[in-house]
């Protein structure tokens, strides 16, 4: 294998590992704007929280697999409970409400991992099973990024179960398109808004928990990782899982081929093709237009 | 009788604004400062968002675009004289509206929002990376700030913090009475038609995009003012302050104050200033304190100190409530 092709090939690996995380985060976005109609601004907050809970698990106990598996649900957990005791009773007294207390537990976020880890990076080992490079037809694959996209492979493939093969999923589904109906059938809406939204928050945690070994955990994550997760859905359209998901991947793919070719433009070149994007979709390009 | 009462707190107002510095020192002269430039800014998204429903996520593009207009017009232009770059301010947020005006006004809701986003994010890029331009993340910062000729026979000191004080007080003041006025006039009141149905105002003969996009100028060029005020008063203005995040802060003021009302953004922006300032005198973990706070405030005022106060109103008497953004 000549080496051009191996680095069109790493390139796309590592794009599509970033596409996946970006995917994982967006989808627990999309998920609670399509049903809750909240726009969710500390989202890319307890995905850092996660990375950190992550650090502090393997910092704790040295075993990977452990946090892996704790570090998001403590996320999680912690999202029902702001869902809980702050956003419910806020229910009903419009976007604006919704926009500033997100804010605020997002700022409180920032504030509290500053206070709690400091601001230095804290870097994060690969776990010793997936170190080193797997060779498959003559070219080498970073494990942990291989290990990376079957795990979000891995949770979609559970979501999309979840959501099209269950009574709950079909509960979640209908909530999605008219959630007053929903509620008038008996369904216990609030109860299911903090299901749902406990499970958007364990998704980000668990972006969160995959990419700590990645890229070192450190205070600017949430920034980065909401911008990005933000273009996604908004080019995607408001609560559709599928176009999530391709957009992520293409996101992914652009970021990485696109620091390759044009490291100048690469920044720009997302926000450019979602204002492109926003001019001629208005809706993104899944998305369904919004009751005005 | 009411108008007898409304003018004695102008006239209070005024005599109260030109002792202050002398009440209270320099330092909290500069707050002061510091606060109307946010007033001004945050007063120039609401007329967008508050009163016409455009949703502008992205105004600190006009910001930016008005303190680098200022502080270039002034770096460059020999003999400019001060008024000169707060007008070139205001022709630099003016422009940049004007421009994006077409596009933007045709996108409405979400989509709107979104794009501002892209196009802030953009801006800052551009702010970050065009350096000759721009100074990227250092800025353009010992530009002279020329004394204020009046008529060619007074020249008033304009670094002395005093002075300027009252230099920006008049001209924010200025501001802020021209988009007050705005609001009152009949073109105000289609605004406030068009957020609350622009089908109907549509129907009723009226232009809905060039209506908005008139409204979206404005907006732009007072927040162009509020900006190059701002980098006359810092004598500095870098790329930080063209950021999504300088852009968010005016939105939450307004709401935190009160989205649609005139007053709202000016006690929003007098909140946050004040609550910053009283966390980092005993704290240095101001974003913790403004978290919390915004929070608190918002359990029990979802929509805004001016929401609570009608909210109240409403309870002994007649009163419209707010509107729903």
């Amino acid at each position: 294998m000549d080496p051009v092709t191996a680095m069109y090939v790493s390139q796309g690996i590592h794009g599509l590992a970033y596409g996946m995380i970006l995917f994982l985060v967006a989808s627990g976005v999309s998920l609670i704007i399509g049903m809750m109609h909240i726009f969710n601004m500390a989202h890319a907050g307890f995905f850092m929280l996660s990375a950190y809970f992550t650090y502090q698990a393997v910092a704790w106990t040295g075993n990977f697999w452990l946090a892996l598996l704790l570090a998001p649900v403590a996320t999680g957990i912690c999202g029902m409970l702001m869902e809980r005791f702050l956003l419910r009773p806020l229910r009903g007294s419009g976007v604006i409400g919704d926009l500033i207390l997100t804010v605020g537990v997002g700022l409180c976020i920032d504030a509290a991992v500053k206070m709690i880890w400091g601001t230095a990076n804290k870097p994060l080992d690969v776990p010793k099973a997936l170190q080193g490079l797997v060779h498959i037809a003559g070219l080498e694959y970073p494990a942990y990024r291989l290990f990376v996209i079957g795990l979000a492979v891995l949770v979609l493939v559970i979501m999309a179960v979840l959501l099209y093969k269950t009574r709950i999923g079909k509960i979640v589904r209908a909530a999605v398109s008219d959630n007053d109906m929903v509620n008038a059938l008996g369904i216990n809406i609030p109860l299911l808004f903090t299901f749902v939204f406990g499970v958007g928050i364990w998704l980000a945690g668990v972006a969160g928990a995959a990419i700590a070994p990645i890229l070192s955990v450190y205070p600017g994550l949430a920034l980065q990782m909401g911008m990005d997760a933000f273009i996604v859905v908004a080019v995607a359209g408001f609560g559709s899982l599928k176009g999530a998901f391709l957009v992520s991947i293409l996101f992914g793919l652009m970021n990485s081929y696109g620091v390759q070719f044009i490291s100048q433009l690469a920044p720009l070149s997302m926000f450019l093709f979602m204002a492109v994007v926003m001019i001629f979709f208005p809706h993104g390009f899944f998305g369904e237009s919004e009751e005005e | 009788m009411k108008k007898a009462y409304l003018w004695i707190f102008w006239i209070g107002l005024v005599i109260v604004l030109i002792l202050f510095p002398k009440i209270v020192g320099i330092y909290y002269t500069n707050f002061f400062i510091a606060f109307a430039i946010m007033a001004v800014y945050s007063q120039s998204i609401n007329i967008e968002l508050g009163y016409t429903r455009i949703l502008n996520f992205g105004h600190a593009m006009f910001f930016g675009m008005g303190g680098y207009s200022a502080a270039q017009a002034l770096s460059l232009i020999p003999g400019m004289p001060i008024w000169g770059a707060v007008l070139c301010g205001l022709l630099g947020g003016l422009v940049l509206a004007a421009l994006l005006a077409p596009l933007v006004v045709r996108v409405s809701g979400m989509a709107c929002a979104m794009l501002h986003v892209a196009f802030n994010a953009l801006f800052f890029m551009l702010a970050m990376k065009v350096r000759p331009l721009t100074g990227g993340e250092d800025g353009i910062s010992g530009f002279p700030i020329p004394p204020l000729n009046i008529a060619g026979l007074i020249s008033i000191d304009m670094k002395d913090p005093v002075n300027f004080y009252y230099f920006a007080t008049a001209v924010l003041g200025l501001s802020l009475w021209l988009m007050w006025y705005f609001t009152k006039t009949p073109f105000g009141q289609v605004m406030i038609a068009i957020r609350d149905n622009p089908k109907r105002v549509n129907y009723l003969g009226f232009k809905v995009p060039e209506s908005k996009a008139l409204v979206y100028i404005v907006g732009g060029a007072f927040a162009g003012v509020s900006g190059s005020v701002y980098a006359l008063f810092q004598n500095l203005f870098s790329s930080d302050a063209t950021s999504g995040l300088n852009s968010f802060q005016p939105i939450l003021m307004t709401m935190i104050g009160g989205i649609g009302t005139f007053i709202g953004p000016i006690i929003g922006s007098a909140f946050f200033s004040i609550v910053e300032e009283v966390a980092r005198h005993y704290t240095d973990r101001v974003e913790l304190v403004m978290g919390v706070t915004l929070i608190i405030v918002i359990l029990f005022a979802p929509m805004g100190f001016m929401g609570f106060y009608r909210k109240l109103k409403a309870k002994w008497g007649k009163a419209p409530s707010l509107p729903k953004i």
